[in-house]
């Protein structure tokens, strides 16, 4: 059997009936060499200490529910391998969220974000179903593809400076999920979010540090999507100005 | 670790349990990629003094020639250049970070139009910039006008 690694865990601890503010504890976890930081919060949490709040689901890098702040990276920890990290491992919530419970964090404020952007598919009319299904090419696919990965494990989020300075920034997710809808072919309500994104505190709040596309693990590039999303906003808003119903058909 | 604003990813309602407050990521504002974002921010105040010193060479010129003559002496000291040098670090910054963002920003279509390759848009950008310096320098030259 291969050796094991023994490496010291610095948890963030958090009892909000007991704790005053987050503390830390340690824990000697020994792992084993193809182990991810997720195998080993589960073994301080079946071995050592029973009391230990983590998310976790998929354990394959789709869920986008364990993600943590690990020795400071945003990170999935279902993808981490602890082979790659030295032999002190610290373990935190997710940055720039609240704390429910240990390394468990507040998500609500996202959902009301995200609900915000209005991440479906908008029809000024649906389509009756004997009319078949929406058509969609391969090129109208690419369009938005990318954007459709995200997986809401908010390390974006845990990462960009603007929403730890400015509470109503929609930010990075939300952002490139409303994005997502609009260059979607099938979609009819990029006008109604354009105007939600000419708001305060939305894509124009970006001042494009990048981090959300450099912690993304889905290669979403939310950078890109946030921008893209600025650029449309802008000529929507001057395509209103020289045609009518802001440049809509 | 330092906090983030109290209401960071706060919901609008607060929830069943206390939380504890959202704390900023561990290396803001200057460690590791969070220099090039927070150096981002104070290029703003260069900005500013740049206005500041244009609003002063236009102020020498309404004063006549003796007055811009003495201005021009004024750029002469060290302090000036050194803080021209600085100005033209910080728009050489924010534009190579412009440039690496702009081809990534374009929307996938304009209309029935495709944007042309990112790699064409940040080498047009580039060749567009250094043709409007070499124009601008060989103006204030004397080589063109
Ligand atoms: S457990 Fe699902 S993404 Fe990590």
């Amino acid at each position: 059997m291969a050796e094991t690694l023994v490496k010291k865990f610095v948890v963030t601890r958090f009892d909000p009936d007991k704790d005053e503010a987050p503390r830390t504890e340690s824990y000697e976890v020994p792992c084993h060499p193809d182990w991810k930081v997720l195998d080993a919060l589960n073994h301080i949490k079946d071995e050592i200490d029973g009391s230990l709040a983590h998310r976790w689901s998929c354990r394959m890098s789709v869920c986008g529910s364990c993600g943590m702040n690990v020795n400071g990276q945003p990170t999935l920890t279902c993808k981490k391998a602890v082979s790659d990290l030295p032999d002190t491992v610290e373990v935190t919530p997710l940055a720039n969220f609240p704390v429910v419970r240990d390394l468990v964090v507040e998500l609500d404020g996202f959902m009301e974000k995200l609900k915000s952007v209005k991440p479906w598919i908008i029809r000024a009319k649906e389509k009756a179903v004997e009319e078949g299904p929406m058509r969609q090419s391969q090129a109208e696919l690419e369009e938005f593809k990318q954007f459709s990965m995200c997986i809401n494990c908010m390390l974006c989020y845990a990462a960009c400076p603007v929403v730890a300075n400015e509470p109503e920034f929609l930010g990075p997710a939300a952002i490139a999920l409303g994005h997502r809808y609009s260059v979607d072919s099938r979609d009819e309500g990029a006008a109604e979010r354009n105007e939600i994104f000419r708001g305060e505190g939305t894509v124009f709040a970006c001042s494009y540090a990048n981090e959300c596309s450099e912690v993304c693990p889905k290669h979403v590039d939310p950078a890109a999507a946030v921008n893209q999303a600025k650029f449309n906003a802008v000529i929507d808003w001057a395509a209103g100005l020289v045609l009518p119903r802001g440049g809509k058909e | 670790m330092a906090d983030a604003h109290p209401h960071a990813m706060a919901p609008t309602r607060p929830g069943k349990t206390r939380t504890a407050p959202p704390q900023r990521p561990p290396q803001f504002p200057m460690g590791g990629r969070y220099l090039a974002y927070t150096a981002f921010g104070w290029t703003g105040l260069i900005y500013l003094l740049l206005g500041f010193l244009v609003i002063e060479a236009v102020w020498a010129l309404g004063d006549g020639a003796a007055a811009w003559q003495e201005q021009l002496l004024r750029y002469e000291h060290p302090v000036y250049i050194a803080f021209h040098v600085l100005a033209l670090a910080s728009v050489v910054f924010v534009g190579v970070r412009f440039f690496r963002l702009f081809p990534k920003a374009q929307p996938p279509r304009i209309g029935p139009a495709k944007p042309p390759p990112q790699s064409l848009i940040h080498g047009t950008l580039y060749a567009v910039w250094v043709g409007a310096t070499v124009v601008f320098g060989a103006i204030l030259a004397g080589g063109l006008f």
